[in-house]
């Protein structure tokens, strides 16, 4: 059920919580406890992580030690910027829920929601 | 040439025109799958007739350019002008050099749009995989259209309340822990609800379209409309696609709890402006049913007449052109 794409957030989120620099051994070791899986298929897909720039990684005797380029809470704030600061003619396209409202709008809201809220414990 | 000058005159009137009838017929939105159907025939209606405007236009000067240029030539050198001089490269020469300035600037133009989008898809596709990759899957009982093909959702650990969808092999549907927080359970299932609509409708590419036909014609209403018109009413098409899925009460108490932060129960009433509070208004202020079949119809009716008149036009512009001497 669980596609190849997915594999690289279970990897990444891995990376992320060990904090220091593991091996795809390490990894294996892990994520085989949870699925089915072949040690090359954990290999090829960090390796992909590395090559896309997630993924740092140094030579540590005949294996590489990876770590992660950016911290979890970077790459959010960085998808934030990009998803809410947006307006030009190369952004990405995203269709957000509610647009981003004008301060005046947010307000006439707000008040309409706080005389909703009052009301309704009659 | 006056055949042309009909044609063209027949889609200046509409690219005029048509913006404001479609405006008014759209604005509450009523039928907003028809308004935003009815928005995208008449850009195309414009644009089809535009280019047989033009073909007849290039027509007319290529078969009409041996005459102009011999009367030229006659106005500026008299009798002496001969065959072989109007023939010659010093008139066929412009006329090439015309062509080949237009063709040149069409080409740079197309190129240049090309790349806006090319390079608009390459981070949107950027974007949905770095959201797909640090993202947490949501958990699937809260996610029942859950999966890959909808697009699956993703959360992202941020304070700001954010719910958006990105198109891309696949999808993803973002929403962010500080949106979580003030939804409940049926709200985010308006919310994914919505989103989905968004996706499974395509409407990333039926706006990327509109940009890009208002960036190229500069001062055309019908075009330069076209992209907050499109954007809107493929907000309203998933408005009535979460309504229906979810319920109108939870999908209004979810707009109203991204829009503020405050989650609200089911309201009962809101009337003021702007873009989430009229889509809140409409949402509890249903049209009746008579009223959504007179709008229905006579969108259908502009859409109709839209999509046939190109080709009416187009089919008897030359008759009446020579009829009108």
């Amino acid at each position: 059920m669980r596609g190849f794409g997915d594999l690289e957030s279970v990897i990444m989120h891995m990376v992320w919580d060990h904090g220091n620099p593991v091996t795809v051994r390490e990894l294996f070791d892990e994520l085989r406890h949870e699925r089915p899986i072949a040690y090359t298929t954990v290999m090829s897909t960090m390796d992909n992580l590395h090559r896309k720039g997630w993924l740092a990684r140094e030579k540590d005797g005949k294996a590489y030690r990876y770590t992660a380029t950016a911290s979890r809470e970077e790459y959010s704030a960085r998808l934030m910027r990009e998803a809410l600061d947006g307006g030009g003619d190369t952004e990405a396209v995203l269709s957000h829920f509610v647009a981003q409202m004008g301060g005046a709008e947010s307000e006439v809201l707000r008040t309409v929601v706080g005389r909703l809220t009052r009301r309704r414990p009659r | 040439m006056s055949a042309a000058l009909l044609v063209f005159g027949y889609t200046l009137a509409v690219a005029w025109s048509v913006p404001v009838l479609l405006s008014r017929l759209t604005r509450h939105g009523i039928s907003a799958g028809l308004g935003l159907a009815a928005w995208l025939t008449a850009m195309a209606s414009v644009l089809a007739s535009a280019g047989a405007a033009v073909a007849l236009l290039a027509g007319a000067a290529i078969a009409g350019w041996p005459r102009l240029a011999e009367a030229v030539c006659r106005s500026v050198v008299g009798r002496a002008c001969t065959p072989v001089m109007y023939r010659s490269a010093v008139f066929e020469v412009p006329l090439a050099a015309a062509a080949a300035a237009a063709t040149l600037t069409a080409v740079v133009l197309a190129w240049r749009y090309g790349r806006a989008m090319r390079e608009a898809g390459r981070r949107t596709r950027a974007h949905a995989e770095a959201a797909r990759i640090t993202g947490r899957r949501l958990p699937v009982r809260a996610d029942s259209e859950g999966g890959m093909g909808g697009g699956a959702a993703v959360v992202l650990d941020a304070p700001q309340r954010a719910a958006y969808c990105v198109p891309g092999r696949p999808a993803a549907i973002v929403l962010t822990s500080g949106a979580l927080a003030v939804l409940d359970r049926a709200q985010l299932g308006a919310v994914l609800a919505h989103e989905r609509a968004h996706l499974t409708g395509r409407h990333h590419l039926l706006i990327t379209l509109s940009r890009g036909l208002a960036a190229s014609f500069p001062g055309v209403p019908v075009f330069t409309r076209g992209p907050a018109e499109v954007a809107r009413l493929a907000e309203l098409c998933a408005d009535d696609a979460a309504a229906r899925r979810s319920g109108r009460p939870a999908l209004v108490a979810a707009l109203l709890a991204m829009g503020t932060g405050t989650a609200v129960p089911v309201p009962a009433l809101a009337v003021t402006s702007g873009v989430v509070t009229a889509r809140v208004h409409r949402l509890l202020d249903p049209p009746r049913r008579a009223r959504h079949a007179r709008y229905g119809l006579a969108l259908a009716a502009v859409m109709l007449l839209l999509a046939s008149a190109p080709g009416l036009v187009i089919a008897f512009a030359g008759p009446l052109a020579a009829a009108l001497g």
